[in-house]
């Protein structure tokens, strides 16, 4: 009998094994030469940076930035996106109105909209925060709409057979039904709005981790981009575990 | 069995009258018809089961009575005011139990009540609850309950808000016998203790019998009344008994015309 404990050290000692492998491999193939240094620095020395970066406070600062950015626009799109899914969802006569214009808008990208953002926005915090929330907006609606079309009939029915009022109905019936999707929706609506940080920060900036990797990259020093790179990667993965938690402790009634 | 019914009796007026009630579905062009001309009446206070086969329109009834659906000819009085939308005066348990997965027992059974103080409101829950036999549960959620729970909580709910009209439809259906039995002598214990006036729709002739004062026999395409009994056996009623069985086999004779009984058997 495998007790749990057992079996995820086992995960934990196999995740280590890949991730020394690899490092060590990467290592001996920069000391023997083989790797140009500019295309893709060694491990030791992509510590170093790490240290240099925490040291004079570039990384946190420009952290903090990246993530108070991505922070207002995905919580712009969270509201919009779930005011709006509920309104769409609850009235299939708006839902056949917009689903067209909906479609077409979702699959451009948001660096496509770039130069229209310039136009519209200029160069400040605004056109950023707007290209972020494009990047999570139309995923949330969309999830959140879902979520409210595929909620069962019968309980729907239930609610309507007593008269609920209307805001009851919403916040006890609507959206609680809906909650399961309403989560896929954010979680996957987060992780877009982070793709778009570097995509944002090409809107003329002079901050965050989006300019640190490109402005590094026109000084070749790779391993700053590489460094920008995996703060992007962590704190992404460490705002998705938090909304996980959120999630698992909000739908326990599953 | 037959006759005339209390209220024609003592020449009141029924508390609930379906008068030349009749729906159809249009199908492949063809018109189908659920319900034909219905018609019949009932009292305050008493228990009608409307027993049929399924598909015969009688769940499509029991949803015209509550108000779910308006859409149909004629009309439905209760007393003296036409039904044409769901209201809270009359409460409903469906088949499945349809309790919020997201709420728990109490929040599920006091999710009707609206506008009253929140320790009466915890009160009248709490009280609904250990009526049905669910006490301890209060805090647990759907996934947690058995069938059976599950749609005695249904019931409770349906109770809570006291409603003139309950209207159930194949609440035990989806349970197991016994649960079934033991369900169909609670809600006949509630009724007695409430006075709440009841219409049921089943396709258990047993647990009509069992159950009702006033029996509608619905014959299916098109849904038309074959047979309306008052039940007069005494209250508690024996299963077993003589008099039920005679009860029993009038309506079963109904849908199984050759397979009547002969009067001298025995085992």
């Amino acid at each position: 009998m495998v007790s749990k404990a057992f079996r995820s050290t086992g995960y934990f000692i196999e995740y280590l094994a890949l991730i020394i492998s690899i490092i060590s491999v990467w290592t001996i193939m920069s000391n023997q030469g083989h790797l140009n240094t500019i295309i893709l620095p060694a491990p030791n020395s992509i510590l170093e940076t790490i240290v240099e970066l925490v040291a004079d406070g570039a990384l946190f600062t420009n952290m903090f930035i990246s993530v108070s950015r991505v922070l207002q626009g995905y919580l712009l799109a969270a509201f919009l996106g779930i005011s709006l899914g509920i309104l769409i969802g609850l009235s299939k006569h708006l839902d056949r109105v917009t689903e067209l214009i909906i479609q077409m808008i979702k699959p451009i990208p948001p660096i496509a909209w770039i130069p229209l953002v310039i136009l519209w926005f200029g160069i400040g915090e605004s056109g950023k925060v707007f290209l972020i929330f494009l990047g999570g907006f139309f995923t949330i609606l969309i999830n959140v709409v879902d979520g409210i079309h595929q909620t069962d009939p019968k309980l729907v029915e239930v609610s309507r057979s007593m008269e609920t009022p209307f805001w009851k109905h919403i916040s006890l019936m609507v959206i609680p039904g809906a909650a399961p999707n309403i989560f896929t929706g954010l979680r996957t609506g987060l992780s877009s709005c982070w793709m778009c940080v570097v995509a944002a920060e090409l809107v003329s900036s002079t901050t965050g981790l989006g300019y640190l990797i490109m402005d590094a990259r026109q000084f070749g020093q790779t391993d700053v981009v590489i460094v920008g790179m995996l703060t992007i990667g962590i704190v992404g993965k460490i705002m998705d575990s938090l909304l996980r938690y959120a999630e698992k402790k909000t739908l326990r009634w599953i | 069995m037959g006759g005339l019914s209390a209220s024609a009796l003592l020449k009141q007026e029924p508390y609930l009258v379906i008068d030349h009630v009749s729906k159809y579905f249009v199908q492949k062009k063809q018109r189908l018809n659920v319900l034909e001309d219905i018609n019949f009446s009932m009292d305050k206070g008493e228990i009608l089961c409307i027993v049929g086969a399924s598909g015969c329109g009688k769940s499509t009834l029991l949803r015209a009575i509550s108000g779910l659906d308006s859409d149909h000819g004629g009309q439905i009085l209760i007393g003296g005011k036409e039904v044409v939308s769901p209201s809270k005066s009359r409460g409903i348990v469906f088949q499945e139990h349809r309790l919020f997965p997201w709420l728990t027992v109490e929040q599920n059974v006091g999710y009707v009540l609206t506008g009253i103080p929140k320790e009466d409101k915890k009160k009248l829950v709490q009280e609904y609850i250990e009526l049905v036999g669910l006490k301890g549960f209060e805090k647990a959620y759907p996934k947690e309950l058995s069938g059976g729970m599950s749609q005695r909580a249904g019931i409770a709910r349906a109770l809570v808000n006291k409603p003139e009209v309950l209207l159930l439809d194949e609440p035990f259906g989806a349970l197991d016998a016994f649960t079934k039995i033991a369900l169909q002598k609670e809600l006949k214990r509630i009724q007695r203790k409430s006075g709440t006036t009841m219409v049921m729709v089943t396709h258990d002739i047993e647990e009509a019998v069992f159950l009702a004062d006033h029996i509608i026999v619905l014959d299916s395409k098109p849904g038309k009344i074959k047979l309306e009994v008052q039940v007069e056996l005494p209250v508690p009623r024996d299963r077993n008994s003589y008099e039920f069985l005679q009860v029993k086999k009038r309506i079963y004779e109904e849908f199984f015309e050759d397979e009547k009984i002969p009067d001298d058997f025995s085992i």
